[in-house]
């Protein structure tokens, strides 16, 4: 009905009409271009989703690769700078069908549950295992699930432990020499704080409790069972001793509202003697010049006396989109953007750690980048945290129920087995079976 | 026409209704008793209702529960007072009361998700307007966002400034049904402006008080993109609505069992407070009538 008066009044109208028609021809024309254009060789545009700190540290790379001709244009999205979030919103696109990228940067945290979602493509018919063997032992971890190479490796990062050169001679050996130094200068009046790390309700605490998990002898997940064991005594120590770093001051009550900016800052500004940290906050306290900066030393994260410590592995890697319609060029971007080229650039100027061992055989890159040796030192031991597809509910309540202890909502012993509880009913609910396969 | 053709010609709607409502809901249902996860590559699979089972004892669920009633229940009821306020501002003979009611109207038409970033913005941390004020007054930047207790007020204060309008906006439709000629018979007889408003205003307005509520708070207990925006569910998880948890389990978990659970067990909630309130006001309306010489 309302089409005849439209075209009518169109018809008195030449002036509009012609106007129509010249814009019809400018569109036609300009698909046409582009045909032309599609069929004179343009570049295979391959697009990686990848968190905005990684994306802005990879695109002078990708601008050097886009300039040599390979016939492939490499488009970075910039996603957020959360883990979460990013995760949140590249699943969002992948229950949707078809994802706007090809390649994803996967924190090792999410191969479990995108596997299991069917959401990649395996590579290794790309990569085989002589490739892998070329990297150092702990980076070859959390790649692969079953039969299946899923992801390779980007960075090699584990938590460390920070320390301040000015105020003791030598690093601490076991969690209790750390407390011991910490009352020591918090007596003396050297520092406000002995050791500042992750408390906040978030995956960042789940990262925390890995590490003491590690180091009191104590584990998560039990990948045979496909249990967790998080009320055994050894977990139950773990937890307590993190309830006793506030309860004796050696750690700030306000360390249960911190993630890892908060207690860099703090750290950064001289309050404390001890940092938990990921390799990359060394840079941003050099960088930042405050109180403390050359006055840092860093080592792998300490254990109970007679237990061997071990920092959370944190690494970032390259999976391929099932759907993606360019596999073998995005194949050859994961090969060029996980090369060493690139990851000497990244250790150098952002202090991600390496993946291949010949990078830190490299005398040059020792000197550029100082943290290099603790770096490999750390991924002769790194902790996975669970590698199960319910790793982000099992992880969410550990993290709810412990944060809970910080702040004073219980003690360490009902916590623990809340969340071995809470945890055995979150897998039931999961798998539909009283004792969940384990994946693969 | 008779009943069978009313009933025939109803068809079509009932039949849409269902596709739309009862469909979804009896697929909720049937989810809720089975896994349907990344660990079942997202098959659903009979889990003995394991779920429902976790639901007791989900802390987190309940606490949410809790947490979204009385968002709900101080929004709506803020709300309730503002717009009538707003109202029967609005109504008074005003000079310029045309543009003044379009104006009052603004936060509703703005988007829900654009207006949650405002807020954001204005509430940031130490760079937002709000604390460059208390700066230049010689106080200190105050995390709003990062303290439970003013994260919850500004979430309330967000909801409210946003949909009282609307709420005004319906008592102002109802307050313009009121014959002008009782009230002004009240006003011969000498009864106060208070007495105006007790006797006549708010008896009268009774259905539109109880349609402005319904709609509010279904809207308010099933409240999403306001706080997953202002400040996705923290601190600490103190401003976390039901929705928003059941969002998580769905697309942050792959939890689709669980997460049809938390939405059914949500709906139910909904559908038990929502009925005692009808029947409530129902009878407290009733007993009015009736109390009243006609």
């Amino acid at each position: 009905m309302a089409a005849r008066p439209l075209l009518s009044s169109l018809r008195r109208q030449p002036a509009v009409l012609g106007l129509l028609a010249v814009l019809l021809l400018v569109l036609l024309s300009a698909t046409g271009l582009r045909a032309v254009q599609a069929v004179a060789a343009e570049p295979v545009p391959i697009r990686v989703l990848m968190p905005a700190p990684l994306a802005d540290a990879v695109a002078g790379p990708v601008a050097r690769f886009n300039a040599s001709n390979s016939g492939v244009a490499v488009e970075v999205i910039r996603g957020p700078l959360d883990t979460e979030t990013i995760s949140d919103l590249a699943i969002s696109s992948l229950l949707l069908g078809e994802a706007p990228f090809d390649l994803l940067l996967v924190d090792v945290s999410w191969l479990p549950k995108y596997v299991a979602a069917g959401w990649f493509v395996p590579l290794e018919r790309w990569f085989g295992p002589e490739l892998l063997a070329a990297m150092e032992p702990g980076a070859r971890l959390g790649n692969g699930l079953g039969e299946h190479l899923w992801r390779m490796p980007l960075t090699g990062d584990t938590g460390l432990l920070y320390w301040r050169t000015d105020l003791m001679p030598r690093p601490p050996r076991d969690t209790e020499e750390l407390v011991a130094i910490s009352r020591d200068l918090q007596r003396r009046g050297r520092v406000r704080w002995g050791y500042l790390w992750q408390g906040r309700q978030y995956e960042g605490l789940s990262c925390v409790m890995v590490e003491m998990l590690q180091a009191f002898g104590a584990r998560w997940w039990n990948g045979s069972t496909a249990r967790t064991e998080l009320d055994s005594p050894e977990a139950v120590a773990a937890a307590s001793w993190l309830d006793a770093l506030l309860r004796d001051g050696v750690s700030p009550r306000a360390v249960a509202n911190y993630a890892e900016n908060d207690a860099l800052q703090s750290f950064a500004a001289g309050e404390a003697a001890f940092l938990r940290n990921w390799p990359y906050a060394w840079r941003e306290i050099e960088k930042g010049g405050g109180p403390v900066a050359g006055k840092v030393g860093v080592t792998p994260m300490v254990g109970a006396p007679g237990e061997q410590g071990g920092g959370t592995l944190g690494t970032w890697g390259l999976s391929l989109i099932k759907g993606s319609p360019h596999p073998e060029e995005a194949v050859a971007v994961i090969r060029w953007l996980t090369g060493p080229v690139v990851q000497r650039q990244l250790a150098i100027e952002q202090g991600y750690a390496p993946t291949w061992s010949q990078l830190y055989d490299d005398p040059d890159l020792q000197r550029r980048a100082p943290l290099l040796a603790v770096q490999r030192q750390a991924l002769q031991h790194p902790q996975l945290r669970p590698p199960t597809p319910a790793y982000a509910q099992l992880s969410d309540l550990l993290a709810r129920q412990v944060n809970g202890m910080l702040t004073g909502q219980a003690g360490p012993d009902q916590t623990m087995a809340t969340a071995q509880r809470q945890s055995q009913q979150v897998l039931r609910s999961l798998a539909g079976s009283p004792t969940p396969a384990a994946p693969g | 026409m008779n009943k069978r053709g009313t009933t025939l010609l109803m068809l079509p709607a009932l039949l849409l209704l269902a596709a739309v409502f009862l469909y979804p809901l009896l697929r909720y249902a049937w989810l809720s008793l089975h896994a349907s996860s990344v660990l079942t590559g997202l098959v659903p699979v009979p889990n003995g209702g394991a779920n429902w089972g976790r639901l007791l004892d989900d802390a987190r669920f309940w606490t949410d529960a809790v947490q979204t009633l009385r968002f709900a229940l101080v929004s709506v009821a803020l709300e309730l007072v503002g717009g009538l306020a707003l109202a029967l501002l609005l109504h008074r003979p005003l000079r310029g009361r045309g543009p003044l009611r379009a104006l009052t109207l603004l936060p509703w038409a703005l988007p829900t998700t654009v207006m949650a970033l405002g807020w954001r913005w204005i509430l940031n941390d130490p760079h937002g307007p709000l604390n460059a004020a208390i700066r230049s007054l010689g106080g200190s930047s105050y995390g709003f966002l990062s303290t439970p207790a003013t994260t919850w007020f500004f979430v309330v204060l967000a909801d409210v400034w946003k949909t009282m309008p609307f709420v005004a906006l319906l008592l102002l439709a109802g307050l313009q049904t009121i014959p002008l000629d009782l009230e002004e018979a009240l006003r011969l007889e000498g009864a106060s402006r208070l007495q105006i408003l007790r006797r006549l205003t708010l008896p009268l307005l009774v259905p539109y008080l109880s349609l402005a509520l319904l709609f509010r708070l279904a809207q308010a207990l099933g409240v999403f993109d306001l706080i997953q925006v202002l400040t996705g569910g923290g601190p600490a998880g103190s401003t976390e609505s039901l929705a928003l948890y059941a969002y998580l389990n769905a697309m942050r978990f792959l939890d689709f069992g669980y997460a049809s659970t938390v939405m059914l067990a949500t709906f139910l909630l909904l559908l038990v407070l929502l009925g005692g309130g009808w029947l409530l006001l129902r009878r407290a309306g009733l007993e009015r009538t009736s109390g009243r010489p006609a």
